[in-house]
């Protein structure tokens, strides 16, 4: 007894009475989810509205009492499509807030050089909106860090073009795109669908994002009278092209891209949108059952109707979140495994109905996406 | 050659703008020696300061444009107390980096102020279009060489004819002389920042109908007004104007003839060839020191 002093008895008796409070603090302490999107600058426009799709999964689920017992918080990183920025907030999140999976993020340039931190730190990416297949290609075939249950730009641009030939016709089609991978490979895309079907592609146009004078390049081509002129870019580049190409009396059939099937490129591109078609995955009015009654529970939430990047925002969270569920534990190793492999039967509300997360061995989910036309201002599926 | 006009229109509304951005930033160079790096807030400044006064308080356009003018003041005066008042017994790097800084500041004040959406500012006059034979112009882009020639006129005359112009120009030859002469350097200097703020604001003003507006537009228009700047030589007023236009109508007929992808490339081709081979720019004349 004299080897323990009264001090070491008290320290222990404190210990012990402190320690199921510790336990306890420890179990029901939130979990941190990493949530990686450009909020500012080039792509602020789309990584705004991916980020309303997370934040509503995030908050659906704590109100259903939250993951083991325990709220879910996101740890919030704006990469501004930056790179360098990009690379450092990955290791912000991971290294500091010890997330277990980031969802992000919308530039695909970005997503490639942060999945090589993620994946050297063991923390699985759920897409952000990032479309290019570049990303998913950067994947080890069997064992993908990087997550995208939809399509990626590859079949994007073949849907897109085979609309292009199948449904509107098109004999003489024009590309304005921009200077990233994403633009690029879509006009190499189209062009390859298009030439293949026996079209003519009268002018292949690049252009800087941000750029703001589109009105030479424009009259140019309202010379060669194309029957299509398919945009390979961003919805706030895409608005201006729609726009000026409205003034400059440039009349026919526009396809767009990505992120044009945003409301915001509705609002910027103004009546000249009317007819402007594009590729989506989900609309509020999808046959995609699941996906329709994802619409209603956030058109009573927020009183508008989601459009595809709140969609995607959305089951980012969801897919994650559930994966984390299942594993039962914050641990980004055994998250990628569930993900990779465990997912199958998780049904999702974007594609086409009975879409599920059944990622393949290079992490993406492929299904035919639906062309949307922009009729009175709102988007309407063509089945 | 219909199209032709056409393009050398839209070269002309483009050229105007980098002129009325570029005028400002040769005086702040030329004259004072002021490398100002937060000229481009000027412009974003400005043409926020408009669409804010017309969307969010329905102000008419006079209104807005009077709004405009203030917010140019008040951002001149605080750009020259810091780069030129405090800043200018130090090295000239001192004032380059702190115009860095300020540019910074300005960007993230209207991102955390304006947000990054883009904006439009959709007025009446938005849909009207003016046709001059082959060329059709939006009424609100052919505005801009309208105003551009009035502004650069009056800047003109005002430079010609009234003493604070002929301050000017004698502190472009040089400040200590010019204060023997009776000439008060600083009240100078404030003008001329003061000067280049209006003319920056009332162009980002001007263009906030035409193109859209977010925080970092002031990027590219700065760096392309330092490339006229150089192009028409320092401190060069009527030299600034030429270069500005002769960007424009270049930019122009490159994205039409060449290509659009080579169009921002061609304006700093042409300005690294200036300055290989003509470095007081193509309408500059070289000093001689003894």
């Amino acid at each position: 007894m004299s080897r323990i002093s009264r001090r070491h008895m008290l320290g222990l008796l404190g210990a012990g009475i402190a320690l199921p409070a510790l336990v306890k603090a420890q179990d029901s302490s939130p979990i941190r989810i990493g949530c990686m999107l450009p909020l500012s600058g080039n792509g602020s426009i789309e990584g705004n509205q991916v980020f309303k799709g997370v934040k509503f999964a995030v908050a659906e689920v704590n109100a259903a009492g939250g993951v083991l017992g325990r709220k879910i918080e996101l740890a919030v990183e704006d990469d501004e499509s930056n790179t360098s920025k990009g690379v450092l907030a990955v290791r912000k999140l991971i290294e500091q807030e010890h997330v277990p999976l980031i969802i992000g993020t919308y530039a695909s340039a970005v997503v490639v050089a942060s999945m090589k931190v993620a994946k050297e730190l063991k923390v699985p990416m759920l897409t952000g909106g990032s479309t290019g297949a570049i990303a998913t290609d950067a994947n080890t075939p069997g064992d993908p860090w990087f997550f995208r249950f939809f399509s990626d730009s590859t079949g994007q641009g073949y849907d897109t073009a085979n609309a292009i030939i199948n449904k509107f016709h098109a004999k003489r089609v024009a590309i304005l795109h921009d200077t990233t991978g994403y633009g690029t490979d879509l006009a190499k895309q189209t062009t390859e669908v298009v030439q293949g079907a026996g079209g003519e592609i009268v002018a292949n146009e690049s252009y800087n994002i941000g750029d703001q004078d589109f009105s030479t390049i424009l009259t140019r081509i309202r010379t060669l009278k194309p029957d299509v002129v398919y945009i390979g870019g961003w919805a706030a580049d895409g608005a201006t092209i729609v726009r000026q190409a409205a003034s400059v009396g440039l009349r026919t059939q526009f396809v767009g891209s990505g992120s044009m099937l945003s409301d915001d490129f509705i609002k910027l591109a103004g009546p000249a949108s009317e007819n402007f078609a594009v590729a989506t995955a989900y609309e509020a009015s999808t046959p995609n059952k699941v996906g329709r009654a994802f619409g209603e529970r956030f058109r009573k939430e927020y009183g508008y109707d989601p459009g595809m990047l709140n969609a995607l925002g959305y089951y980012s969270a969801a897919i994650g979140i559930e994966a984390l569920r299942r594993v039962g534990k914050p641990d980004g190793a055994a998250i990628q495994q569930m993900l990779a492999n465990g997912m199958k039967d998780f049904p999702i509300g974007l594609g086409p109905e009975g879409t599920t997360a059944d990622f393949n061995d290079k992490g993406s989910v492929d299904y035919p996406y639906f062309i949307a036309i922009i009729k009175n201002g709102k988007r309407v599926l063509d089945h | 050659m219909d199209l032709l006009l056409q393009y050398l229109a839209n070269g002309i509304v483009n050229g105007s703008n980098y002129v009325l951005v570029a005028v400002g930033l040769t005086l702040v160079f030329g004259i004072l020696g002021v490398v100002n790096f937060a000229h481009g807030e000027f412009y974003m400044l400005g043409a926020y300061t408009g669409l804010i006064l017309v969307i969010n308080y329905g102000l008419p356009i006079w209104a807005a444009l009077a709004g405009v003018l203030v917010v140019a003041v008040i951002l001149g005066l605080g750009a020259e107390g810091l780069l030129n008042k405090m800043l200018k017994e130090r090295d000239a790097t001192s004032s380059i980096i702190a115009s860095f800084g300020l540019a910074v500041v300005l960007q993230n004040s209207a991102l955390i102020g304006f947000g990054p959406s883009p904006m439009l500012m959709q007025t009446k006059y938005s849909t009207i279009g003016v046709e001059m034979g082959p060329v059709y112009l939006p009424l609100q882009q052919l505005l801009i060489p309208v105003a551009m020639v009035a502004l650069i006129s009056v800047l003109y005359l005002v430079l010609r004819y009234t003493w604070t112009g002929r301050s000017l120009r004698a502190m472009a030859q040089h400040a200590v002389v010019a204060r023997m002469c009776g000439v008060r350097v600083q009240r100078v200097a404030v003008i001329t920042f003061i000067v280049s703020a209006l003319l920056a604001g009332i162009a980002g003003f001007l263009m906030s109908s035409v193109y859209m507006v977010y925080p970092i537009i002031g990027n590219m228009i700065v760096l392309k007004a330092f490339t006229v700047v150089i192009l028409g030589g320092m401190g060069n007023v009527a030299g600034a104007a030429a270069a500005g236009l002769l960007l424009g109508i270049v930019e122009s007929l490159t994205s039409a003839y060449l290509g659009n992808g080579l169009r921002d490339i061609v304006g700093f081709v042409i300005v690294i060839a200036v300055l290989l081979l003509r470095p007081q720019g193509l309408f500059g004349r070289t000093f001689q020191r003894s």
